[in-house]
């Protein structure tokens, strides 16, 4: 129930955002028409550093012995699948509004590139969850790999105050914390993007999570089994 | 009518598809997973 009620929640949010960003609010004043990507730009990178940041935590928690459970390590993968997927979207979304706006589709910037590495370093995270090894083992090696390639996530963020780049500024939380926008329906939509997103996320990694934990489910069960069959021909000679 | 909307258009489609094709993929294995589960416990 909760679940569909979810689902249906960040539905009915994505609806109100698309009309918001496309027809509610007005073109900006220098970019035009192409600053409405913004809407969909901003909060898929904000899904990004949320979901990785949660992968962090859920890490964490599954490496202190006080906290170890299953649960943590599987929370952990789902989040960053997802994060892989929006940070993906991220480029792709940066990239479609550079294009009018900088005059280019890639510009190897220090916040382009850092986020490519974060999108890398995950991928390479999820290829590790996949390689054999006991639940255990593999906890262990995907949780250390989770707090490595978190290092990065600030390093995107600041990478704007801290070097020369053809991005922009944070618009929201820039060092200044100063909202830089006109109007009122330009940074009411902005905040109403980033819930809006923040709704799917938990949707799609509540999704992750029930398929995650059906697979742990099997991968337990055919263990079993071969041991049982194992066992089975040890006791029985050929 | 603004050039830039053709960049619009194409970063909320590239959207909506792939949180559409992330949805209907974990839709189509949950229900596998769901299905190799009641066929194991049939026998």
């Amino acid at each position: 129930m909760t679940g569909k009620l979810l689902g249906v929640a960040s539905g009915v949010s994505l609806a109100v955002l698309a009309v918001l960003a496309l027809v509610v609010v007005p073109p900006d004043a220098v970019q035009g028409d192409a600053q409405r990507l913004m809407y969909v730009h901003v909060p898929t990178a904000w899904l990004a550093y949320l979901a990785f940041f949660v992968t962090a935590v859920a890490s964490v928690l599954w490496l202190w012995p006080r906290t170890r459970a299953p649960h943590w390590d599987l929370l952990a993968g789902s989040s960053a699948e997802v994060g892989v997927v929006f940070t993906g979207l991220t480029l792709a979304l940066g990239s479609l509004w550079g294009r009018p706006i900088w005059g280019t589709w890639w510009e190897w910037d220090a916040r382009l590139t850092t986020t490519l590495v974060l999108f890398f370093l995950y991928v390479g995270y999820l290829a590790l969850r996949r390689t054999g090894a006991t639940a255990d083992e593999r906890g262990k090696r995907c949780a250390i790999a989770a707090l490595i390639a978190f290092a990065d996530v600030p390093v995107v963020h600041f990478s704007v105050t801290w070097w020369e780049t053809l991005h922009q500024d944070a618009t929201v939380f820039n060092p200044d914390l100063d909202v830089r926008m006109e109007g009122f329906w330009m940074p009411f939509t902005l905040v109403f993007s980033v819930l809006a997103f923040t709704l799917l996320y938990a949707t799609l990694v509540r999704t992750r999570l029930r398929l995650a934990e059906l697979d742990e489910g099997r991968e337990e069960r055919e263990l079993q089994r071969a041991i049982e069959e194992r066992r089975r021909a040890e006791v029985v000679p050929a | 009518m603004d050039d830039n909307w053709g960049y619009v258009a194409a970063g909320y489609g590239l959207t909506a598809g792939v949180v559409a094709a992330y949805v209907v993929w974990l839709r189509v294995r949950i229900r596998r997973a769901e299905r190799s589960l009641r066929d194991e416990a049939d026998g």
